[in-house]
C-alpha cells in the first residue's frame, strides 16, 4: 500500500488525495461508508414497501456481484463470460448443504467461497494463455459446457426441474419473513464487495492487474508474474460471486440451471452492470447496477406483461447506445465532465 | 455398421449446418475483428424472413433467398455504419454493442411473435432417399451442397477478384492497406454486410428443417464461435473444415457417450484446440494476436 499520509482517516478524506497525488485505501473507505449510509438510509424510508424491498435486494446483490466481477474484469482487464459458473456453483453448494445435512447457509459461504476459488484456478489456468476476445470467447463456453452439466448431474442440483429450498424462517437458516431483512443482508454483501474491491484497487494486486491489463507484455517485463496475479484476481472474484450466489439462492429458495446460468440474465450481465457504470473503477458498479435493476424491474411491470420481452428490447437498444455515447461508463464521464469544470475555472 | 454409417451421415449433415452458420461469422471474425455476438440473431432472422416471404407472398423458403438475403446485406451494411463503424478501436464496446443487438433482435421477434413458433412448409423437405438403410432429407443435402459452393465461391472470390484482394489486403494491415488506397471503411461494411447476408442464407436453407422460435440463435452461435476457432480465423476453408469436424464430434458423442452430453464433447475439444493451438487448424500461426494488436 503506497501510504505516504500520516494525517488521521478525517483529515485526508476531506483532502480526498495523498501527498503524492494518489487515493489511498482509507480515503475509499471513507467514501465506502459514506455510501453505505446514504443507501442504509434510502433502505430504510422504504422499508414498508416489499415491492421495493424486492428491487433493492436484486439492486443491491447484482452490484455486489458486477462490483466481485470487476475485480478481475474491470481492474485485471480479463473479459471473463464464465462468472454465472461461480455464482451457480455458491448456490447450488449452499443448497445441497442446506437440504442434505442442514448447514447454515451462514456457515455454507466459506465452502462455497474456496469451492468457487478452486474452480476459477481450475478452469482459467490454462485459459489464461489466452487474451483479450479470446479469453471471453473461451469463458463463454465453460459458461455453456457449465449449464449442460449442471441439467445433466441431476442428483446434485436437481437438473431442469431445479431444486428449491424449504422455507424455514429464521435467522440461522438465511430465511425472512419480511423483505427488509434482505435488503439488509444484500446491502451488507454489497458493502463486503466494496471493501474488499476497494482494498484490491488501492493496494498492490489491483496496481498489479492493472498494469497487466494495459499493457501485459510491459508488465512481466517489468517483473510481475502475470499469471499469478490474475489467478489470484480471478480466485477473488470467483469467491465473492459465489458468496452472491449463496445470497441469491436463499432468497429465491428455487434455483434452476436457467436462472443461474444463463448468459443474458446472470453471466453477461455481471459484465455489462460494470460497463454501464465504468468498468474499472470502484463504484462504477455499483452506479450501473443503481441505474439497471430498477429500470429493468420497471420496464418489466410496465411492458413486459403486454408485450413478452418488451424490456429486453429496450435494455438492448441502452446497450448498443451506452456503448456509442458512454464509452467510459456513467462514472467516467461524470469523471471528464466535472475535469473539464475544473480545468475551465482554472484557466 | 449401420449404425455407423448413420452416425457419419448425421455428423456430416449438421456440419454442414455448422459450417454454413460459421463462414459469415469467420469472416467478420477475420476481417473487422468483431467478434459478432448477434450473429445467431442474423441467421434466426433469415429464417423468420423466409417464413415471412411465405406467409406474404406465398413463396417457397428456397425461393425467398432472392430476397431475403439482399434484405439481410443491407442491414448488416447498416449495423456495421451504424453501430460498429464508431466502435472500431474499442473492443470491449464492440462486444457491448453486439450483445445489445442479440438481445434487441431476439427480444423484438418475440415481442412481434409471441413467442409462438413457425415452421415453413415446403415440398421439397418431404423428399428422401434411402441409401443403404440411411436416410437423408433432400433440405439437409441442400444445405450440405450449399456450404460447399459457398466455401469455393467466397475462396474464389477472395483470391482472384480485386475486391477480394482488398478484403485480404486489410486483413493483413489495416493501416498498409489504407496507404496503398484501399478504403478499409467501405471494406468493413462490405464485409460485414457479406457476413450478414451468409447467415441469413443459412436462416433461410434452415428454415424448413427447424422449428423456429426467437431463441434458436443461441443454438447456433456457440457452435459457430468453436467451429471458428478451431478451423481457424479468417479462414474459409477453416471454418468448412471445423463445422464438419464440430458437426461429427457432435453426432459421435452424442450416439456413442450420451446424446445430452454433446455438447460438453463439443466444447471440450473446442477449449483443447484454443490452449494447444490457439490460431485454430488452418489459421496462420500468430493471427490471433494480429487480432489485438492496435490498429488505425
Amino acid at each position: 500500500m503506497s501510504r505516504t499520509d500520516t494525517l488521521p482517516m478525517p483529515a485526508s478524506a476531506l483532502k480526498a488525495k495523498s501527498v503524492t497525488g494518489l487515493t489511498t485505501f482509507d480515503t475509499e473507505l471513507v467514501r465506502i461508508a459514506a455510501v453505505a449510509i446514504v443507501l442504509l438510509g434510502c433502505t430504510w424510508l422504504l422499508s414498508g414497501q416489499p415491492f421495493y424491498m424486492n428491487i433493492l435486494s436484486y439492486t443491491f446483490l447484482f452490484a455486489a456481484l458486477a462490483t466481485s466481477w470487476n475485480i478481475i474484469g474491470g481492474y485485471g482487464g480479463q473479459f471473463s463470460l464464465a462468472h454465472g459458473v461461480y455464482f451457480a456453483i455458491g448456490a447450488y453448494l449452499a443448497g445441497n448443504l442446506y437440504i442434505r445435512f442442514g448447514l447454515s447457509p451462514w456457515i455454507a459461504l466459506v465452502p462455497a467461497a474456496l469451492a468457487a476459488a478452486i474452480a476459477a484456478a481450475l478452469i482459467c489456468w490454462p485459459l489464461f494463455r489466452l487474451k483479450g476476445k479470446f479469453f471471453g470467447i473461451a469463458t463463454l463456453a465453460v459458461s455453456e459446457v457449465a449449464f449442460v452439466l449442471a441439467n445433466y448431474f441431476d442428483s446434485l442440483t436437481g437438473g431442469p426441474r431445479g431444486m428449491s429450498l424449504p422455507f424455514k424462517a429464521g435467522f440461522s437458516n438465511m430465511i425472512f419473513t419480511n423483505r427488509f431483512s434482505y435488503a439488509l443482508l444484500m446491502l451488507g454483501f454489497l458493502i463486503f464487495c466494496l471493501i474488499v474491491s476497494g482494498f484490491v484497487y488501492r493496494t498492490r494486486l489491483g496496481y498489479y492487474l492493472q498494469a497487466v491489463r494495459d499493457d501485459q507484455d510491459a508488465a512481466q517485463a517489468s517483473g510481475i508474474d502475470v499469471l499469478y496475479v490474475k489467478m489470484t484476481g480471478m480466485a477473488l472474484s470467483a469467491a465473492l460471486t459465489a458468496m452472491g450466489g449463496v445470497f441469491f439462492a436463499l432468497y429465491l429458495r428455487f434455483i434452476d440451471p436457467p436462472t443461474l446460468l444463463s448468459l443474458p440474465d446472470i453471466g453477461v450481465r455481471f459484465l455489462l452492470i460494470s460497463l454501464i457504470g465504468g468498468v474499472g473503477t470502484l463504484f462504477g458498479p455499483l452506479v450501473g447496477a443503481l441505474l439497471i435493476v430498477p429500470v429493468e424491474f420497471y420496464l418489466r411491470a410496465t411492458i413486459g406483461g403486454s408485450i413478452p420481452g418488451g424490456h429486453l428490447v429496450v435494455l438492448g437498444a441502452v446497450l448498443i447506445l451506452c456503448s456509442l455515447f458512454l464509452k467510459r461508463g456513467i462514472v467516467g464521464a461524470v469523471e471528464s465532465a466535472w475535469q473539464s469544470i475544473r480545468r475551465r475555472r482554472h484557466g | 455398421m449401420s449404425a455407423f454409417i448413420n452416425v457419419v451421415t448425421v455428423g456430416l449433415l449438421l456440419g454442414g449446418i455448422y459450417g454454413l452458420v460459421s463462414i459469415g461469422l469467420n469472416l467478420i471474425f477475420g476481417v473487422i475483428r468483431i467478434v459478432n455476438f448477434a450473429q445467431g440473431e442474423f441467421v434466426m432472422l433469415g429464417m423468420y424472413g423466409a417464413y415471412l416471404a411465405y406467409l406474404l407472398i406465398g413463396v417457397d423458403p428456397y425461393v425467398s433467398i432472392l430476397v431475403v438475403v439482399p434484405s439481410l446485406f443491407l442491414f448488416g451494411v447498416v449495423v456495421q455504419r451504424f453501430i460498429l463503424q464508431p466502435l472500431q478501436n474499442e473492443p470491449m464496446m464492440q462486444v457491448f454493442a453486439t450483445f445489445g443487438l442479440l438481445l434487441l433482435l431476439q427480444n423484438m421477434v418475440l415481442a412481434i411473435t409471441r413467442g409462438m413458433s413457425y415452421t415453413v412448409p415446403t415440398p421439397l423437405s418431404q423428399v428422401h432417399f434411402d441409401l443403404g438403410g440411411v436416410s437423408l432429407s433432400l433440405s439437409r443435402l441442400i444445405v450440405l451442397l450449399s456450404v460447399c459452393v459457398v466455401a469455393i465461391g467466397l475462396s474464389w472470390f477472395l483470391k482472384h477478384t480485386l475486391l477480394g484482394k482488398s478484403v485480404r489486403a486489410v486483413t493483413q494491415d489495416r493501416r498498409s492497406a489504407r496507404l496503398m488506397g484501399i478504403n478499409v471503411e467501405w471494406t468493413y461494411m462490405l464485409t460485414f454486410g457479406t457476413g450478414a447476408a451468409l447467415a441469413g442464407l443459412a436462416g433461410t436453407l434452415l428454415a424448413p428443417i427447424y422449428t423456429m422460435s426467437p431463441q434458436i440463435g443461441g443454438n447456433f452461435i456457440v457452435a459457430a464461435f468453436a467451429v471458428v476457432v478451431l478451423g481457424g480465423l479468417g479462414s474459409v476453408w477453416g471454418a468448412f473444415a471445423g463445422g464438419f469436424i464440430i458437426g461429427m464430434i457432435e453426432a459421435f458423442a452424442g450416439y456413442y457417450v450420451n446424446p445430452e452430453l454433446k455438447h460438453v464433447a463439443w466444447f471440450l475439444v473446442f477449449i483443447i484446440v484454443l490452449i494447444v493451438r490457439p490460431s485454430g487448424l488452418f489459421g496462420v500461426m500468430g493471427a490471433e494476436e494480429v487480432g489485438l494488436r492496435e490498429q488505425n
